[in-house]
């Protein structure tokens, strides 16, 4: 365990894809044929677990003490709830962190902890979105997943392998974690879909959808999640003209995430109830994100990822444009910095001040680009609006010297 | 500017090489004596400061620096740094940048306005620097190099879990950017190294 450092696992993730594209079965897993592995109160019995769960519970005192925690409470106890929904029998025993990392991702550990990456809940249409993620988690835990490849890995001696599983379990599941939340966030399980075990996602997809229809929620919501992460990356690849380059471009030959993809729209449809109205939970989702919505968006696309940024918010306008996503869909375009995007992002921030809900910084923005454009009364006016909304701003001094001048 | 946000970012970048490390020993790591109270040419000679003590000036790499950049350190580029931006160009970096990397830090272009320019520097310490908190503590205009510029100070939460502290003072002379940029551990080492800083800020002349 402890041989796979930190740079055994990086060079496992290029090393390691290719090894894991053979022997797979292809045929579907049905949801029906999948039992939760483990009931409640499960403690591990076997030495190797044991040791293993000794490990876990160290990695998960330090998460816990981590600062990169958001400790907003109305919003972790939102998502304990949704655990309780979902992640039969075992949800009592589960516990869930929620980490400031930009990323797209969540991480299940082997003894029923999961660490949801803030990311995850910026890219999230609705709960039933979210509730789909964390039951395809709670999976992992109640098959028993990584003590099942833990064990897998020992007995194989085969070096590539082992470092594509170091790779693939995200050190978290196999204790190569190292104790850092953001190289978590970058090798987590959800990322899996492009680089771990299929078998084992397989599985996880199969009982979580399950999990999800009986807990009420539109199965169809997971499929659209696993499409999102899929098209984001297709998306971020292309602004810079290149492949997709997550891990599976390996599999070219052999379109793994895709076909998932499709297993999991025929397992939601076979638990489909004809005329049955399912919950999709959009409005309590969006109440429970509010307090931090305006930082996940900032964290995101203050990366200058223009592809998979500008993908998040056209997915997320499905539901309707706001002075919100109009404000981030300038602050992208701003953020190219090239000058045919100029004009695009001074569009936008033009756009997002004539909702109501645009934040204040779409107005000095706004003022700054009418500015530049020579507009210059106008965009005093702007910058004075900006003032106005927020007269304490740590960059008010500067803007009340350019409304001046 | 590169030194200190590879070490912040050392341990967390799946794109790092591996010879671009925290301290000395491998090719192109090394760090040359700055003697106190005289002048030193910093960057790409486009700027002279005097520094009250004595400093360590990174050794530059042609593979991971720009030549309009250049670090300091007094203890170390995980707890203090200062980097010089010199007559930066327009449509130029701050960093190196992999043309086809997913996250890339904007170009600088001549006619960015301090916020532009303060957005700029977040973007660069979120993606290079691994930070998951960034917070604007202040813009305010202040002159330097004799030119109306701007003092940004900031501070950011990266993924080691230690609360970093920023200032930047720079100005746009001629199109091109003129920078000092210091960033420390918040507690302690910002303030230990603050009055360096400024003198360093209140010695800069541009060279013709």
């Amino acid at each position: 365990m402890s041989a796979l450092d930190r740079r055994a696992v990086l060079t496992g993730l290029g090393a390691g894809t290719a090894a894991l594209a053979t022997g797979v079965a292809d045929a579907r897993i049905r949801p029906g044929d999948l039992k939760p592995l483990i009931g409640p109160g499960h403690k591990p019995t076997e030495t190797d677990e044991i040791g293993l769960w000794q490990q876990m519970n160290r990695v998960e005192e330090e998460v816990a003490g981590s600062n990169l925690l958001i400790k907003d409470e109305r919003l972790n106890a939102y998502l304990k709830g949704l655990i309780g929904k979902v992640g039969d029998p075992a949800a009592k025993d589960m516990r869930i962190y929620l980490a400031r990392i930009p990323e797209f991702n969540a991480v299940m550990f082997p003894t029923g902890f999961t660490v949801i990456f803030s990311g995850l809940l910026l890219r999230m249409r609705d709960e039933a979105q979210l509730a789909g993620v964390i039951a395809h988690e709670s999976s992992h835990f109640l098959l028993r997943h990584q003590i099942r490849q833990w064990r897998d890995m020992k007995r194989k001696s085969n070096v590539l392998t082992f470092l594509a599983m170091g790779a693939g379990i995200a050190g978290g599941a196999t204790g190569t974690y190292t104790g850092d939340l953001v190289q978590l966030a970058q090798l987590g399980t959800i990322l899996s879909l492009f680089r771990y075990n299929r078998q084992l996602e397989a599985e996880s997809d199969a009982l979580g959808v399950k999990l999800l229809a009986e807990a009420g929620y539109d199965p169809m919501s997971m499929s659209e999640t696993w499409d999102q992460l899929i098209s984001e990356v297709e998306w971020s690849a292309r602004e810079r003209r290149k492949r997709p380059n997550r891990g599976y471009s390996i599999f070219s030959t052999h379109p793994a995430p895709r076909e998932r993809l499709n297993d999991l729209k025929l397992s939601a449809q076979e638990l489909t109830v004809p005329g049955r109205t399912y919950d999709r939970g959009r409005e309590r989702y969006q109440a429970a994100i509010a307090p931090i919505r305006h930082m996940l968006f900032d964290d995101q696309v203050k990366l200058n990822d223009p592809g998979a940024s500008q993908y998040i918010v056209q997915t997320l306008a499905k539901d309707g444009w706001s002075g919100t996503l109009q404000f981030y869909q300038g602050e992208i375009h701003r953020l190219r910095n090239s000058p045919q995007f100029q004009a695009a992002a001074a569009q936008s921030y033009a756009a997002a001040v004539a909702y109501p809900d645009a934040p204040a910084d779409a107005w000095r923005w706004h003022g700054i680009m009418l500015t530049k454009q020579g507009r210059r009364e106008e965009g005093r006016a702007a910058l004075q609006r900006y003032l106005s909304l927020a007269p304490n701003a740590p960059d008010a001094p500067f803007v009340r010297q350019m409304v001046q001048s | 500017m590169n030194r200190h946000l590879l070490a912040l970012g050392a341990a967390l970048s799946l794109a790092l090489s591996g010879c671009a490390g925290v301290g000395g020993g491998g090719f192109g790591s090394g760090y040359s004596l700055i003697r106190a109270a005289r002048p030193v040419n910093v960057g790409n000679g486009a700027m002279t400061v005097m520094a009250p003590r004595e400093w360590n000036r990174a050794d530059r790499s042609f593979f991971t620096d720009v030549r309009w950049v250049e670090d300091w350190t007094l203890n170390g580029p995980y707890l203090d740094g200062i980097s010089f931006v010199t007559a930066l160009p327009h449509d130029k970096r701050l960093i190196r940048e992999e043309y086809k990397a997913d996250r890339q830090v904007p170009k600088f272009r001549s006619d960015m306005t301090a916020p532009e320019i303060a957005a700029m520097i977040e973007t660069l310490y979120r993606i290079r620097g691994s930070s998951v908190d960034f917070r604007t503590t202040g813009l305010v205009p202040r002159a330097f190099l004799g030119t109306p510029g701007f003092q940004f100070d900031f501070e950011h939460l990266d993924g080691d879990e230690l609360w970093r502290r920023g200032r930047a003072v720079g100005a746009v002379v001629d199109g091109r950017l003129y920078m000092i940029v210091l960033d420390a551990a918040r507690s302690h080492y910002f303030d230990a190294a603050l009055p360096d800083f400024e003198a360093m800020v209140g010695s800069a002349q541009r060279r013709r």
